[in-house]
């Protein structure tokens, strides 16, 4: 990363020329992961937000810049471009785990309609659903016979898809330095054996989340135009398209790849890279001299194309009489299949006075785990949320009051306020759960959530105002749903006076100007601050361009919704009148990312309220709230919209998602939306989002935030209602059945 | 997720766990076992079911011919086999089970991916891009962009065509049976809560004498 912003001509100097540095710490994120990095920024005054009630457009609800395009179908995606003599290309997957593979294309080579069939990878195949095979057809359909066509000749190779066949004393070797990694350790487990002694009360249990699925709506894949004069054009659905441009270039054998993404159907961290199909298409495209669509089948898309790793924790937890949490210590597993799974480690958010944990990787034959929203947090957050709550009922303390004792003020403050929501004060059963012979049984439950979502100085945006009154925002960036092109327009908007519409917003293409890749969220607090910066540019430059044409100065003049006013000449121009005077050439200003505009750190508190059935064993979230901070909302449309998101992928998460593998032929056997359950429609209970205003910090991000909870409310609440503690996700009702069957049995 | 009309375009479940019951009695798996012949649907070499027909169908009010295979679906069609494509009728699980590819045929909502396209002939189809008349929106594509009920957008027109279908046919429809018209649709974003407000404000939109 570079470590220096060059200075704008239009900014203050320090005395001796060169602006005055300041260091300032940034978040960094490669692949989903965030980590804190130092770097030097100018030191100078530049563009404010200013205050929020002066604000027209930011902070308030607005219409996407491009839902009309997506409601009417003509929203372009990587899966819908379609190019002059474009063939589709269709992989073959291993279907064993561990297989020595030998693939013979002859057959499919025979197939009408089949151009090309090669090997993708052969020999020893670690997974189920590595591809092995590729064919390239005119047709889809015909892309499906080669496919079928190929045959594949395996061995099966001993395998273990589970952690005990993993960690079995005769296991197949999944990893060369051992099939658990070391574990990490983290504090002194001495001190915490005598910090149990001083607890008054202390729970241990053992806490397990399955391995969830990204399940992107579009899958991987891209669509790669023909090379020539050492340049080629690349479709992509990703989520890093300034590193993905790099990574075309190598299979392409050129010097230049344009990558464009103007719409994406999803990614929630597994689209980082170009990919085993990033490469395969752009290897065909460059012999075949044909562009190749390649965009992985749904099953290949839950096989090959990264999950969230599971885990178990074995955690014990103790705490004072009132609730101060004294002791912890905790043993956890990651299971990321070949890769070493994530997990935020405990105790997570919570301030604990002693603890010590330790952690390791389980390998296993199965595709390695890729960043999934908020990478190992949902994760920890089950294991300590539920610990939390068992404790809390163990020594019979408020569930709202424990966690408040144990976090900062902007926590305890937004729980008080989701506790409200939820209605905690006048719901009749907080201490204990509901033990009576009540048929349907409701409960309530709570979980926090942080992130840091801070920005770095990676993007630049160009604003140009044209002589014809015409306003355009540009940079590279892809908008992964959250609303990227929506903000890049309103934000300019804003600062020059316009309504949104007055402003086109041209994102999703490396040629439009460097941006970060969306990973950790740091897009909207590395992206705006550079788009303000460049309408601040814009905005200077006209106003002293205009000065000269009016013989004025440009502190003189205003720029308002109502145009232009010149303070000296007391004459008003309209925004038109002003721009006509401009060269032909209009204004084109560059921004880059301004430190004073973003800010880092974001806190959430999230509340459910379950009603279980104890016949059936059903369960139904009735209502979530969410209260989340964010600095400042750039949309609170758009900001509501991501923290429902992130509240139903963990409502899905707690309530069906899992990877089914099975264990004696290690095969996946729900890789399809039929057997792999989302939550839709009839599981979408009452939601609540509000937004923390009394937050007044610049822009963070903070969608992975609203994802890290949820799940661990619903198994708190479930507890609430019934008296069932289901420390397994998912929360289903077999699992709810037999744990009230052996309440009765006491 | 068992055979699909159109063919087998996978193994199916049962010849997949067959092949691989093979391997965990010991048998042998590897020799002639191939993708295909697992599926017990082709010998060593391979057969399709027929060539290719011309065919008419009517798309978004305009009558075009289309050379399809008896196993062409109508999403295959739309997305590949017309040009321009009609490429806002989504393909994501290709099996029924996600709502993506929704459009109207004779006004009532179907999964494009589950319909032949020979079975498609002299029937009306509209898909997300005939759904707006001229620049006006549908009450539904009009709510939609006012309760910010899309985000990525790839879920946007299955969730749409379902739920202007249920209000055309139904305008009285409750809270309940709008739930149930797009309860075959998946969003992974999460737009749920704004797709229900949406739907609610696009029917009283109709009702107060909107745009249709
Ligand atoms: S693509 Fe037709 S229902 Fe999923
Ligand atoms: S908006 Fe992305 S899947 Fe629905």
């Amino acid at each position: 990363m570079s470590s220096k912003l060059p200075a704008s001509p239009l900014e203050p100097r320090a005395q001796d020329g060169a602006p005055k540095k300041k260091k300032i710490l940034v978040p960094k994120v490669e692949n989903g992961h965030e980590t804190m990095v130092e770097i030097e920024v100018d030191d100078v005054a530049g563009p404010e937000w200013g205050p929020r009630e002066k604000l027209r457009l930011l902070n308030h609800e607005f219409v996407r810049v491009d839902a009309v395009d997506k409601v009417t179908g003509r929203a372009r995606y990587t899966h819908d471009v379609r190019l002059a003599g474009m063939l589709y290309a269709k992989f073959v997957a291993c279907p064993l785990p561990h297989a020595e593979v030998r693939v013979d294309l002859s057959a499919a080579k025979q197939v009408p309609g089949v151009v090309e069939a090669r090997v993708v990878r052969d020999g020893e195949i670690r997974f189920v659903g590595q591809p092995v095979a590729v064919v390239a057809a005119k047709t889809r359909e015909a892309a499906e016979d080669g496919a079928r066509a190929i045959k594949l000749d395996l061995k099966p190779l001993p395998f273990a898809v589970t952690r005990e066949q993993s960690l079995a004393a005769n296991a197949p070797e999944v990893n060369r330095r051992g099939n658990a990694s070391k574990p990490d350790e983290r504090g002194d487990a001495a001190e915490v054996t005598a910090a149990f002694a001083r607890c008054a009360a202390a729970i241990e249990a053992t806490y397990s989340v399955p391995v969830q699925h990204h399940a992107c709506l579009e899958t991987h894949g891209a669509v790669v135009d023909v090379p020539s004069n050492d340049a080629a054009t690349v479709y992509h659905s990703t989520q890093a398209t300034f590193a993905s441009a790099g990574e075309f270039k190598g299979p392409l054998k050129v010097s230049d790849v344009e990558v464009i993404n103007e719409h994406m159907g999803g990614g929630f961290g597994s689209k980082f890279e170009a990919g085993v199909e990033g490469r395969v298409a752009s290897e065909l495209a460059r012999d075949l001299k044909v562009p190749i669509h390649l965009m992985l089948s749904r099953k290949d898309e839950f096989l090959a194309a990264g999950n969230r790793s599971g885990c178990t924790a074995t955690v014990k937890l103790g705490g004072t009489q009132d609730g101060k949490l004294v002791a912890l210590s905790a043993s956890v597993d990651r299971f990321g299949g070949l890769g070493g799974g994530s997990h935020a480690g405990l105790p997570y958010i919570y301030s604990v006075e002693t603890s010590h944990r330790s952690m390791r990787s389980v390998y296993t034959h199965l595709d390695g785990n890729r960043a999934m929203r908020a990478p190992g947090h949902p994760q920890a957050s089950f294991a300590m949320e539920s610990a939390l709550d068992e404790l809390a009922y163990a020594l019979g303390v408020d569930l709202v009051e424990i966690r408040k004792r144990n976090v900062g003020d902007v926590h305890a403050k937004q729980l008080e306020r989701a506790a409200r929501e939820i209605g905690w004060a006048e719901h009749p059963h907080k201490s204990k759960p509901d033990l009576s012979d009540a048929v349907v049984k409701v409960g309530i439950g709570f979980g926090l959530s942080q992130w840091g979502g801070g920005g770095h100085p990676e993007c630049r945006v160009t604003v140009d105002i044209a002589p014809d009154g015409g306003v355009r925002a540009t940079v590279g960036s892809q908008d992964l749903g959250t609303g990227v092109r929506t903000y890049v327009a309103a934000i300019v908007a804003e600062e020059l006076g316009l309504p949104l519409g007055g402003v086109t917003a041209r994102i999703g293409r490396t040629s439009y100007g460097p941006a970060n890749a969306s990973g950790g969220s740091v897009t909207t607090a590395s992206l705006a601050p550079a788009v303000k910066h460049a309408a601040f540019n814009a905005k200077r430059s006209l106003l002293e361009a205009l000065a000269k044409t009016l013989a004025s100065a440009p502190d003189e003049l205003v720029l308002d919704t109502q145009g232009v006013y010149d303070a000296r000449s007391k004459r008003r121009l309209s925004w038109k009148d002003a721009c006509a005077t401009l060269p032909p050439a209009g204004i084109s200003a560059v921004g880059e990312w301004q430190a004073n505009l973003a800010s880092n750190g974001v806190h959430g508190a999230q509340a459910a309220k379950v009603r279980v059935d104890t016949r059936t064993g059903e369960i139904q979230v009735v209502k979530m709230v969410c209260v989340q901070d964010c600095g400042l909302p750039l949309n609170r449309t758009g900001v509501r919209s991501q923290i429902f998101g992130g509240m139903i992928q963990a409502l899905s998460y707690a309530l069906f998602e899992e990877r089914v593998i099975e264990p004696d032929l290690g095969l996946a056997l729900n890789a399809n939306f039929e057997d792999y359950k989302l939550a839709a429609s009839r599981e979408i209970p009452e939601m609540v989002a509000i937004l923390d205003d009394d937050d007044t910090r610049g822009v963070i991000g903070m969608a992975e935030a609203t994802i890290v909870p949820g799940h661990s409310a619903i198994a708190n609440a479930i507890h609430n209602a019934c008296g069932v503690r289901l420390r397994s996700m998912p929360l289903t009702c077999d699992k709810l059945l037999l744990g009230l069957a052996a309440l009765k049995k006491g | 997720m068992e055979n699909k009309s159109h063919g087998g375009v996978d193994l199916s479940r049962r010849g997949f766990l067959k092949s691989a019951g093979g391997l965990a009695a010991g048998g042998a798996l590897g020799q002639g076992a191939t993708a295909a012949a697992s599926a017990g649907l082709l010998g060593d070499g391979v057969e399709r079911a027929s060539g290719e027909v011309e065919i008419e169908l009517t798309l978004n009010g305009t009558k075009r011919k289309v050379k399809v295979e008896p196993r062409t679906t109508l999403l295959s069609v739309l997305r590949h086999r017309v040009e321009p494509a009609l490429t806002g009728t989504k393909e994501v699980c290709d099996m029924g089970s996600c709502g993506a590819c929704t459009v109207h045929v004779d006004s009532k909502p179907a999964y494009a991916c589950l319909l032949l396209a020979i079975d498609c002939q002299g029937k009306a189809i509209t898909t997300i891009e005939g759904l707006a008349q001229g620049d006006t929106l549908h009450p539904v594509q009009q709510a939609f962009c006012e309760h910010d009920a899309l985000m990525c957008g790839f879920c946007t027109p299955g969730f749409v065509m379902a739920l202007s279908a249920c209000l055309d046919a139904k305008p009285n429809a409750t809270l309940d049976e709008l739930k149930e018209a797009c309860a075959g649709n998946v969003c992974r974003c999460g737009t749920y809560p704004h797709v229900f407000q949406a739907a609610v404000a696009a029917q009283r939109a109709k009702q107060a004498g909107g745009a249709r």
